[in-house]
């Protein structure tokens, strides 16, 4: 059980939810934040000092984030965990949930900030912009920074041939976990110069049948990394009887990226989109992105 | 015939009942103190005292007080009292169903109460953006509610209906009609979560695994009407639930009006039941392993084990759901693993003694 | 007390279990039912509880017909102990015993419940048993504790009572039959009307002031033992030559019935 004396008293504990406290800048100084590309966009704004507690999703940079207690995953969060890390700012993906504690933690007087979790272009430097508004310091440089980054890469990769690319969320029960339209890894698929050969078929992830796989033929086949090491590898991917019918699988190519950095659209979303590409188009020469400090682990 | 020499009073059901209720009322008091007083967040005994007479309007509530208060009244109280009603409520539903089944195996979940509400909430969480579009979050937090609630009665009214012939309810009928209602709606709940998407499905699964971490005021007059009230109404079955355990004949012969009767437990247990889970998701072992605690400490008769059943459950929901939002702060457990990962091992042992004691009826 | 008019009583499957049986047992009068296997006593016991509704005729308890009856009206003057009760829950004795006085909940007798528990116990010899658990009693026992729970429901009952029992010797060794035939003419002798299913011919005898005799769903003799067990009716009945021994007793000559088959 994880004690912890409250630094601050609760902003708004008496004054109830109508009455947040004004932002002052540089104000917060013991954040909660549910969704990685918001914790990722905290610690590239230099704040990652001020969190005090992120959720399951959040991992990277490993050196601020891994002393951090965990909120649970993001859409069941906590009622009572939250509170008793006395926060003074609640950073939530518009993901996050699920909306009962949500209400619970606005009427316990927690200041709440909704952050839109945007996909493709744009998504990361508006991030940039919000997050730097809701704890009150300046986000310009960093989504200038972003911007410039995934802009650089825009006449490349429109100049590229488009590979077909399946997205496979996991393996485990046999028919693959296939992403459609409306997810996050068709927006990183397109962005890299891809094509998301189940945009078509349905929105979000649905198992594929073994048998129409075949038809979608998919040049490759693009994992999550920790999917594909639990899947049992690339060659047992490739194996597969869904993925071994496909161009993909015939030629084993079976990548493998982080989750959250292939599809969190956080600060690293322009060298996400940049390494995909690469990995796409083997043999592909990419202008260099400049060194940027929230990118290294 | 011979006269017993042995004028020993034995206990009597009556005799034990001031204690049961004494005992099982200091135990949920003791709880609800414990579920106050304890978890991640500190709020210390002067707090909460503070915080009672600032409510009572005895005592303004002192400034540094302020933070606990907001713990004690927006999180912990809510939250404390809704496991107290729903454990009571699942509690004394199953107590009831096992001796209407005159099976130690049964709960409400046995009738449909759980699958019934299982399919509804599933349905809510995937089809209710199709059907309310935008306003279906907001909708969310009394659409699954009412989903679940109404999904567990009608699923109990179509076994019930399933399980009556000629106006007599067929025990061994119904729980038939039960396991195949149940496996009707996991089908259409597995069609469903088919064509959900992947956030939808966990959605769904900490759904099925419970949590009361949603809960608020303006949810607990709803509970109390919904599990409270017919819990309470159960207490009043006891007389002929004991004369049920003889059997349906001789529970006739002694008077009972046996299908009444019958109607009467179905309906009120599967009014608490489904209003227990409508707003916390499915809360396993409660029903099942509660009331063999009671028959195991107190015996078995029911004018002992629907009060106890009544108040253990209360009890051990509330300490479960501490062990939820504590063992795993500041994130939390789902309360149905926690009642399961308790509840479960108990009852594998409590099979075995009852094997080991040739109970095994 | 007891009645039965031309009663007639049908499975589901429209053949009849009991065909036209009359009969009536008075208050302080003791009637055993006797005759083979499938003849329809408990059928007719059923039908005389009001359990089983009769296709045709009329069962009637105190002159009034069985489903004019509240149940717990019928249930405060007529007790019924079955052939055999098994529990769901591991009930004690004095729980069972007590399960008796519900038909008095709510009435001014209600607060003779502790006296009638403790008094039934001892009539029917099982006060020593009071705080075992019932499952883990022998059958015979079972038997006594059923038949102190139909004593404690009748304890208070308004004259004149009924007691109804299926087989209650069924289980018992030869000391606790005559104790409890002993106790059914008690019951009798303090104005209870008593109808009894038996097997043994002879318990009814000693028992019954009429027996009434089912072959097939009909009566075929209904009387006092003297005239109804009577070996020529007994062989046609259960086919099976009877001798009456010189004190009264009637023994079934199995090994005439040996020697007769072919």
């Amino acid at each position: 059980m994880i004690r912890r004396r409250a630094l601050l008293p609760l902003a708004a504990a008496v004054a109830g939810p109508g009455r947040a406290r004004a932002v002052q800048a540089g104000g917060y100084g013991r954040i909660a934040c549910a969704g990685s590309a918001l914790t990722e966009t905290v610690c590239a704004l230099g704040q990652g000092g001020r969190l005090v507690a992120v959720d399951s999703s959040s991992g990277f940079p490993a050196a601020e984030t891994a002393r951090l207690p965990r909120i649970g995953y993001y859409r069941a969060l906590p009622t009572e965990g939250l509170v008793s890390l006395a926060p003074d700012l609640v950073l939530l993906s518009s993901d996050a949930g699920p909306p009962g504690v949500i209400a619970v933690l606005r009427e316990a007087g927690l200041p709440i900030r909704v952050i839109e979790d945007g996909v493709g272009p744009g998504a990361a430097e508006a991030k940039a912009r919000a997050v730097a508004a809701a704890i009150g310091v300046d986000g310009e440089r960093l989504a200038d920074a972003i911007a410039a980054d995934w802009a650089a890469l825009d006449a490349p990769i429109a100049a590229l041939p488009r590979p077909r690319v399946l997205f496979v969320l996991s393996l485990s029960r046999g028919a693959p976990l296939v992403g459609g339209r409306d997810t996050h890894a068709d927006a990183a698929i397109a962005a890299a110069g891809g094509v998301n050969c189940a945009h078509e078929i349905w929105s979000g992830y649905r198992p594929l049948a073994a048998e129409s796989a075949a038809g979608l033929a998919p040049d490759v086949v693009l994992m999550m990394q920790q999917s594909l090491a639990e899947a049992g590898g690339v060659a047992e991917v490739a194996a597969a009887p869904a993925i071994a019918v496909t161009p993909a699988g015939q030629a084993g190519r079976i990548i493998g990226m982080d989750g959250p950095y292939l599809m969190n659209f956080g600060p690293r979303a322009a060298h996400s989109r940049r390494d995909l590409a690469l990995r796409l188009h083997p043999g592909l020469a990419l202008p260099p992105l400049p060194a940027r400090p929230w990118i290294g682990g | 015939m011979s006269a017993g020499a042995c004028d020993l009073p034995a206990p009597r059901p009556a005799d034990l009942l001031p204690r049961v209720l004494l005992g099982g009322g200091a135990l949920l008091l003791a709880a609800l103190l414990a579920g106050l007083l304890l978890g991640p967040a500190v709020v210390s005994p002067a707090g909460l005292l503070a915080t009672v007479l600032d409510r009572l309007g005895l005592a303004p509530l002192p400034a540094e007080y302020a933070r606990e208060a907001a713990v004690l009244m927006v999180v912990r109280a809510p939250r404390v009292l809704l496991a107290a009603l729903i454990g009571g409520g699942l509690a004394s539903a199953g107590a009831v169903m096992q001796g209407l089944f005159r099976n130690p195996l049964a709960d409400p979940g046995l009738i449909g109460v759980s699958s019934g509400a299982a399919l509804a909430v599933v349905a809510a969480i995937v089809l209710g953006p199709a059907v309310f579009g935008s306003a279906a979050g907001r909708l969310g937090l009394w659409l699954q509610p009412v989903a679940a609630f109404g999904g567990g009665l009608v699923a109990v009214a179509v076994v019930a209906r399933l399980g009556t012939r000629q106006g007599v309810i067929g025990v061994a009928t119904l729980l038939l009609a039960g396991v195949a209602v149940a496996a009707l709606c996991n089908a259409l709940l597995g069609m469903l979560i088919f064509g959900a998407e992947d956030r939808q499905v966990r959605d769904v699964n900490f759904w099925l695994l419970g949590s009361l971490a949603g809960a608020r005021w303006p949810q607990l007059p709803i509970v109390a009407l919904l599990v409270l009230l017919p819990a309470l109404g159960l207490l009043g079955l006891a007389r002929p639930l004991d004369a049920l355990a003889l059997g349906e004949r001789e529970a006739f012969h002694l008077g009972v009006p046996v299908e009444r009767v019958k109607r009467l437990a179905i309906v009120l247990a599967a009014v608490a039941a489904s209003g227990g889970v409508a707003f916390s998701g499915l809360i396993g072992f409660i029903g099942l392993v509660v009331p063999h605690l009671v028959r195991l400490g107190l015996g078995a008769g029911h004018r002992v084990v629907l009060p106890g059943s009544t108040l253990l459950g209360a009890a051990v929901l509330v300490l479960a759901d501490l062990a939820a939002r504590s063992l795993a702060a500041p994130a939390e457990l789902p309360v149905g693993v926690v009642t399961a990962l308790l509840g479960a091992p108990f009852f594998l042992w409590l099979l075995r003694r009852r094997a080991a004691m040739g109970e095994d009826a | 007390m007891i009645e039965a008019e031309a009663l007639t009583v049908r499975a589901p499957g429209g053949r009849a279990l009991l065909r036209e049986v009359s009969l009536g047992v008075a208050p302080g009068e003791v009637m055993a039912v006797v005759g083979p296997n499938g003849a329809g006593k408990s059928t007719l016991l059923r039908a005389l509880t009001g359990e089983l509704r009769p296709a045709a005729g009329r069962a009637a308890f105190a002159g009034r017909a069985l489903r004019d009856w509240p149940p717990r009206a019928l249930a405060q003057r007529r007790a019924v102990v079955s052939q055999r009760v098994a529990l769901a829950f591991p009930l004690t004795v004095v729980e069972v015993v007590a399960i008796g006085r519900l038909p008095w909940l709510g009435t001014p007798e209600a607060a003779r419940d502790e006296a009638a528990i403790g008094a039934a116990l001892r009539r029917a010899g099982v006060a020593a048993l009071a705080g075992r658990s019932y499952a883990t009693l022998s059958g015979g026992e079972q038997q006594r504790v059923q038949l102190a729970r139909a004593l404690a429901q009748l304890d208070g009952a308004p004259p004149p009572a009924a007691l109804l029992l299926d087989e209650p010797t069924a289980s018992l060794d030869a000391g606790h039959r005559a104790a409890l035939l002993g106790l059914l003419r008690d019951l009798a002798a303090a104005g209870t009307a008593v109808l009894v299913v038996l097997h043994d011919l002879n318990e009814a005898g000693f028992v019954a002031d009429r027996v009434a005799v089912l072959q097939a769903g009909g009566c075929v003799g209904l009387g006092p033992p003297s005239e109804v067990l009577d070996p020529g009716l007994l062989r046609r009945v259960y086919g099976l030559p009877f001798r009456r021994l010189v004190d009264g007793a009637l023994l079934p000559d199995f090994a005439a019935a040996r020697s007769a088959a072919p």
